[in-house]
Order: C-alpha cells, then sequence, then structure tokens
C-alpha cells in the first residue's frame, strides 16, 4: 500500500458528502454569472439563519467573506491577501478571514479596478450590491465589514443578533422581547433589500424558504445524532465539507434538502452495519471551534493512530430542533426570528437551567462529550480570534472537572497556515494518548459510562 | 539482557543502557549538531563501549527526542513526553508534577504512577525555553555554565522586561551600558525565565512532589529561581539530562516484555554502521 492509499483510506469518507460540498462551488459561480447577467449579489457574513432566507426568497446570489477565506486558505493562495491587508495597514492581529478579504478588496479594487483578481479561488467574488453583516459573535465583525464596505463602495447592512452568556440573555420575558425586536428587525432588512434591488418580497416564497430552512437543519442535525454510535459513522471532516448548504444556506434548498437526506440514509447504513469513519476507531474526540482549513490533511494523520473526531464546536452545528408548536405562527418573519434564536438559546439551555451565567460557552461541550462519549477534547486556539479562543481553558476546565475528560490544545490560525505546524501537533497528540488511556481508566473508577 | 534508551534532543543527544534490573550501565552524551543519526549512532557506540557491550546484545532500544525519527538502529520511537514522564518516576517515586526545560522547549507534564496525565508546552516560541539563557550569555561574553555562579553573587534582582528573547538581548546592552553590575542581570535573567515557565507550568494543578529536569536544570541559579517562582521546593535529578533517555530505556525493558508475551520481538541484526553512512546513502 502506498502512502497516498494509506491517507486515502485512513477516514472513510461519505460519498453523500461530496455533491454537498459542490454546493459551495456553485455558490461562487452562480454569483459570478449573477453579476454577469445583470442580476443582484451579495457580500454575506455567517448570521445564523437570520437574513440569509430573506436574501434568498429575493432571489439574491450570496457569498460569505469568512468562508472565502477559509477557501483561500485550503487551496492555498490566503498569503497573497493576507501580505496585501498588511501592507494597507491592518494589524495583523485581526482574524485571518477578516485580512484574507480586506487584502482580496483591496486587490480587486485598488489594483484591478473592480475586475474579479484573476488568482482568485471558485471564480472569485464579485463586487457586491450591498453588504450584509451580523453583530453576533465578535466585534471584530462590525468594522470589518464597514471596511469592506468602503472598499466595495457599497452599503453594509448589520444584522443584531443576541448576545449568549450575558445576564440579561438569562432573565425573565427576554425570548419574547427578542422575538419582537427580531421580527420588527427583519421586517426592516426587508423594506431594505426591497429598496436596493427595486423588488418587492415574494412572501409566499419566503414562507416556503423559511421551512425548508428549518427542515434541511432538521435532518443535518439528526445525521449528527447518528454519530452517538460507536464506532462514530461520520467524521468531523464529512461535517465540515458538507455543513455549507444548512449554515448559509448555500445553493438550491430543495436539493439541499434531498442531499442531506442522502446522507442521512448512508450515515444510517453505516450505523447499522458498524461502520466506522476511521476504521479502527480507538479514541472519539471533540473539536473545539475553528479547524485549520490549509492542513485538514492533519486529520488524516489522526485518523491512522484511531482518532476519530465524532462531534465539533456548536458554533456551526445546526439548532437543536425547536418544539414544533413555537413555530406554529403564520408570519414567516417570526418563524425565521424564532429559529435563528434556538440556534443561540438551545445550546445554553443546561447553562439556563443551572443558572451559570459566564461559563454557559463551557456547556455544549459538556454534553458533546457526555452524550457523544469523547475519550478528549481537541482545542485550537487561535492566535487572531478572541472569540473562538478565550473561553477554551475554561472548557478544558470544566471538562476535566466534570467528566474527566482531558483536552488537548494546539494554538494556530484558520487562514495563517505559518501558525500551525503539523509536526508539532502531532508530536503533541501522540503523547496525549497515554493521558486519554488514564482518563478512560478514571471515569470507570468514578461509574461514568464510557 | 541489556536495553537501550536514546534521546536526540535540540541540542543534545543522549544514551543510557540499563540491564534487566533497570540498573542503569552507562550514561553518554554529546551535542546533536545538524547530522542527527551520525551523531546518534555515536553517542550509542560510546555508551555501548562504557558498558563493555556490543550492539548484538542489546534486546531492545527505544528512541525518544525531536531527533528519534533519525535513529535507524531503534526498534520503537516514543515521544519525549511519555519518556521522560517515565524517567522522572523512576528517580522520584513520589513525584506528580516535573518541568523539563531544554534547548528549544519546556514541558510541564503532570505524572501518575509513571503515566502522562496531563501537560502542557510552550507554543512557537523560544522565550521560556534554555535558548533564552543561552542568548544572552551570548549578549553578556560569559559562559552558559557559569551563569549559576554569577547570579549567585548578586546584591539585587534587575527586572528584564522583555520575555521575547530578541529583545532580552538588547535590554541586558542597554542594562550593561547603564551601569548596572553583571550579577544582578544575570540574577534578573533566571527569575524572568522561572516566572515564564511558573506560569505556563500553573496551567496544571501542580501537585508536589515536583521534578526540574532537562539541560537547564543543571543551572543552580534556575533551580534557585525556580524553587522562588513556584513558593515550593523543586527535585533535581543527579543528571538532569538524561531523564529522558534514561525512560527511554525503560520503556525498552517494557515493550521488549511484551513484545515476548506477543510474538512480535524483533528480528534481524541491528546495523549500527549503516547509519554512519546515511548522508552518502541519501545523496
Ligand atoms: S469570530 Fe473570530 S474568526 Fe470570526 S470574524 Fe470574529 S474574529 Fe474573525
Amino acid at each position: 500500500m502506498t502512502a497516498q492509499d494509506k491517507e486515502k483510506r485512513a477516514i472513510n469518507r461519505l460519498e453523500s458528502m461530496r455533491p454537498l460540498r459542490a454546493k459551495v462551488n456553485e455558490t461562487y459561480l452562480k454569483s459570478v454569472e449573477a453579476i454577469q447577467s445583470g442580476k443582484p449579489a451579495v457580500w454575506g457574513m455567517l448570521n445564523f439563519y437570520y437574513g440569509d432566507p430573506i436574501l434568498k426568497a429575493m432571489d439574491i446570489e450570496v457569498v460569505y467573506p469568512e468562508n472565502y477565506g477559509a477557501i483561500a486558505a485550503a487551496m492555498g493562495v490566503a498569503q497573497q491577501y493576507l501580505d496585501r491587508a498588511d501592507a494597507e495597514g491592518f494589524p495583523t492581529h485581526l482574524c485571518g478571514y477578516s485580512l484574507t478579504t480586506l487584502g482580496y478588496a483591496s486587490r480587486m479594487m485598488k489594483e484591478l479596478g473592480g475586475e474579479i483578481p484573476p488568482e482568485a479561488p471558485l471564480g472569485g467574488m464579485p463586487k457586491p450590491l450591498f453588504l450584509m453583516s451580523s453583530a453576533a459573535i465578535c466585534d471584530a465583525r462590525y468594522k470589518w465589514f464597514q471596511a469592506l464596505g468602503r472598499y466595495m463602495d457599497a452599503p453594509v447592512w448589520t444584522l443584531e443578533a443576541p448576545t449568549p452568556g450575558v445576564k440579561e440573555f438569562f432573565m425573565e420575558g427576554y425570548y419574547d422581547a427578542m422575538v419582537t425586536l427580531g421580527v420588527k428587525h427583519l421586517r426592516d432588512f426587508v423594506a431594505f433589500v426591497e429598496t436596493m434591488v427595486g423588488r418587492k418580497m415574494d412572501w409566499d416564497r419566503l414562507d416556503r424558504i423559511t421551512n425548508l430552512m428549518i427542515e434541511v437543519n432538521r435532518v443535518w442535525h439528526e445525521v449528527n445524532e447518528l454519530r452517538k454510535v460507536k464506532p462514530c459513522p461520520m467524521h468531523s471532516r464529512d461535517f465540515w465539507s458538507a455543513m455549507p448548504a444548512a449554515l448559509f444556506l448555500a445553493g438550491d434548498l430543495e436539493d439541499s434538502l434531498r442531499l442531506y437526506q442522502d446522507m442521512y440514509r448512508e450515515v444510517k447504513a453505516r450505523v447499522d452495519s458498524g461502520i466506522g469513519a476511521v476504521p479502527e476507531e480507538k479514541y472519539r474526540l471533540v473539536f473545539a471551534e475553528l479547524p485549520p482549513w490549509h492542513s485538514l490533511a492533519f486529520f488524516d494523520k489522526l485518523a491512522e493512530r484511531g482518532w476519530s473526531f465524532v462531534v465539533e464546536s456548536f458554533g456551526y452545528r445546526p439548532p437543536i430542533p425547536i418544539d414544533p408548536d413555537v413555530m406554529a405562527v403564520s408570519d414567516p418573519l417570526e418563524r425565521i426570528t424564532r429559529f435563528s434564536l434556538q440556534f443561540f438559546a438551545g445550546y445554553y439551555e443546561d447553562a439556563r437551567q443551572q443558572k451559570v451565567l459566564g461559563g454557559a460557552f463551557a456547556y455544549p461541550y459538556l454534553k458533546y462529550a457526555r452524550e457523544w462519549k469523547c475519550d478528549g477534547a481537541m482545542l485550537h486556539p487561535l492566535i487572531s480570534c478572541r472569540s473562538a479562543s478565550t473561553h477554551l481553558p475554561y472548557v478544558a476546565d470544566m471538562l476535566m472537572e466534570k467528566l474527566k475528560v482531558p483536552s488537548l490544545s494546539i494554538e494556530g490560525d484558520i487562514v495563517d497556515l505559518r501558525l500551525f505546524n503539523t509536526e508539532d501537533a502531532l508530536a503533541r497528540a501522540e503523547p496525549f494518548e497515554e493521558t486519554m488511556d488514564h482518563y478512560r481508566m478514571v471515569r470507570q473508577q468514578e461509574g461514568l459510562d464510557w | 539482557m541489556y536495553f537501550a534508551g536514546i534521546d536526540v534532543g535540540s541540542t543534545m543527544t543522549k544514551a543510557v543502557l540499563t540491564n534487566e534490573g533497570g540498573e542503569l550501565l552507562s550514561a553518554v552524551k554529546g551535542p546533536t549538531g545538524p547530522e542527527h543519526r551520525r551523531l546518534a549512532n555515536e553517542v550509542m557506540r560510546g555508551a555501548l563501549e562504557q558498558a563493555g557491550l556490543q550492539i548484538d546484545d542489546i534486546s531492545y532500544i527505544v528512541a525518544t527526542g525531536y531527533g528519534r525519527v533519525n535513529v535507524p538502529f531503534a526498534d520503537r520511537q516514543v515521544t519525549e513526553l511519555s519518556c521522560h514522564a517515565r524517567g522522572v518516576f523512576s528517580l522520584f517515586p513520589g513525584v506528580k508534577t516535573a518541568i523539563d526545560i531544554g534547548g528549544q522547549d519546556v514541558k510541564c507534564m503532570k505524572i501518575n504512577g509513571g503515566r502522562l496525565i496531563g501537560f502542557v508546552m510552550n507554543d512557537k516560541c523560544a522565550a521560556g525555553t534554555g535558548r533564552f539563557l543561552e542568548a544572552t550569555a551570548a549578549t553578556l561574553g560569559i559562559r552558559l555554565e557559569d551563569m549559576g555562579d554569577i547570579a549567585s553573587k548578586a546584591t539585587k534582582r534587575v527586572q528584564i522586561s522583555n520575555l521575547c528573547t530578541i529583545f532580552a538581548q538588547q535590554e541586558v546592552v542597554a542594562l550593561l551600558s547603564r551601569g548596572e553590575p553583571l550579577e544582578n542581570i544575570v540574577a534578573g535573567l533566571h527569575i524572568a525565565l522561572a516566572s515564564r515557565v511558573a506560569a505556563l507550568a500553573q496551567r496544571l494543578v501542580i501537585e508536589p512532589d515536583l521534578a526540574l529536569t532537562g539541560g537547564v536544570a543543571m543551572n543552580t541559579g534556575m533551580v534557585r529561581a525556580m524553587r522562588e517562582s513556584l513558593g515550593r521546593d523543586v527535585l533535581v535529578p543527579e543528571e538532569p539530562l538524561l531523564t529522558g533517555a534514561l525512560g527511554a530505556a525503560i520503556i525498552a525493558n517494557e515493550a521488549y516484555r511484551e513484545a515476548a508475551e506477543d510474538g512480535t520481538l524483533p528480528t534481524g541484526t541491528r546495523r549500527l554502521e549503516e547509519a554512519t553512512f546515511f548522508a552518502e546513502e541519501d545523496l
């Protein structure tokens, strides 16, 4: 067996993942085509289902700079954009996603007069009609899109979002207040989009799209529930490849629904016949936060050692399905708001019940480690992203304190490959097996069932 | 039966031979240099000579350290973290925490019965490692091995604010030109390094006994500074550099027994010579 064959087989990838992965490419190609045929295209930010269905209903193609940053990193072309952002004077401690796309915007607008850079992967991101930003998760997002908007000479709309883990989030009546505010905010957004494109919203279409979005994410959630089984039938690599169609609503939603259903069938068949994503699964791990997109083959090397990544951060997983009664409202904007709120609220339900404020971020990981029966956690603090990093030492402490699950922390970056050293990471992974073995014994002694 | 552990570190290569009962028969150290495999071979030959043994007398060899893959005569490669944990436990059976400060890395380990149950290491930067002292010693024009004695004469410790090795070098030059006595600067350098390492170690819950190993533990000034920064006693082996190689030899002994039970003992003759000509082979 050649080394190449070995690498190919280290993770038993799902066939049904491939068409879902291709959806991302389709999105970029469609956005370029849209511009060429005089249709609008928009630059969007991960907004947790809030603005995406509205743009879809208005037949607007959307590309996502943060996703594009990851693609540029994975395709090895991010460095020139990072260098360009550096030359423009953006501080290097800004996150890799923002720097890559700021560099891209600068190259496109200042160097090429608005033409898509010829080296841009997947046909590039065309000049947008406007930008849709989101206040969720981090402060860099406001300023980053503002700066992109200036390069592109296009307006920016920022979608507000709740901030989990703060006192107000747990107050009586917050939910209803958030729904009221969210719906009002979406109405304003619809009016803004209508003005920008000079067309009216097709509310029946929005209704259908909203239902499809919810159903796509429900099926995607069910796929991931199947991963609790030992051996785990699906690796995080397949998760990351397949997630954009549910997370960004990339591509046609009816088609995505069919593809996720296909994936469910394939994963279920593996469960029924006891087939694991890693042929000899020795260790089950949860991956915390964003992976090193430029070095994903690293996970194949770990798979050769029997490491299976069975669950990953809640930051990009589908919302836990919501009670149908809560969704039984006729206004699609209210259904959208409730669905998006479920993303923010659902994962913190355990923390809310235990009245935990600041430490709420650790609770989804506790649930994962317990229900997906993890032997360890791999934490990937990002040098340039506080939102994805500062809570990780606390997550590690809580996993150890409550569940005796050890963590391995490997610093890196989502885009800047100079900050992630595969060899070094592998050298740490090997001794970590001894630690995972030890705590497996400790858990048994303490009556934990994995 | 005899067992060998060989630790190819970033600065020094160390080889240890033991007998079946774990008794130390010989130990040899040499600078690693750029040609790992050639040096591993020479250090191993030195250890064999010291013990009056031939390579074929050795039942099992474990290689460790960052250059472990470049030891073609080893039966198995084991990471330095596991070997250090085993080695330090054999020296101090009550050890629960160990800190190993090497030339280019620092490892803080939690140990339970010789097993590694947790660890943290420095990330991406040599600021908390032996390299910090090595570079600043060169700037000060003193020998690394004299730093501990020099620091012991200090009347006060100068605060070194830069942990970055490069900036610390500039800072000590400025301090010297300001007329600060050498011994006070050197004492300040030790404390700067020790507090950086202590901060890293605090990420694990430090439990006694605590041992300090690695080349930097040979420096008495650093041992004093570590005791002060951690606010507790630290145990130091007589030969702090050999801990990893010793652990590798202990693991070799265990691995041999396991392999004998499973019928997977290494076969064929070991060719120590082969490694000597690797450069030509690779051409
Ligand atoms: S969350 Fe992190 S990676 Fe995402 S935009 Fe903010 S700083 Fe960048």
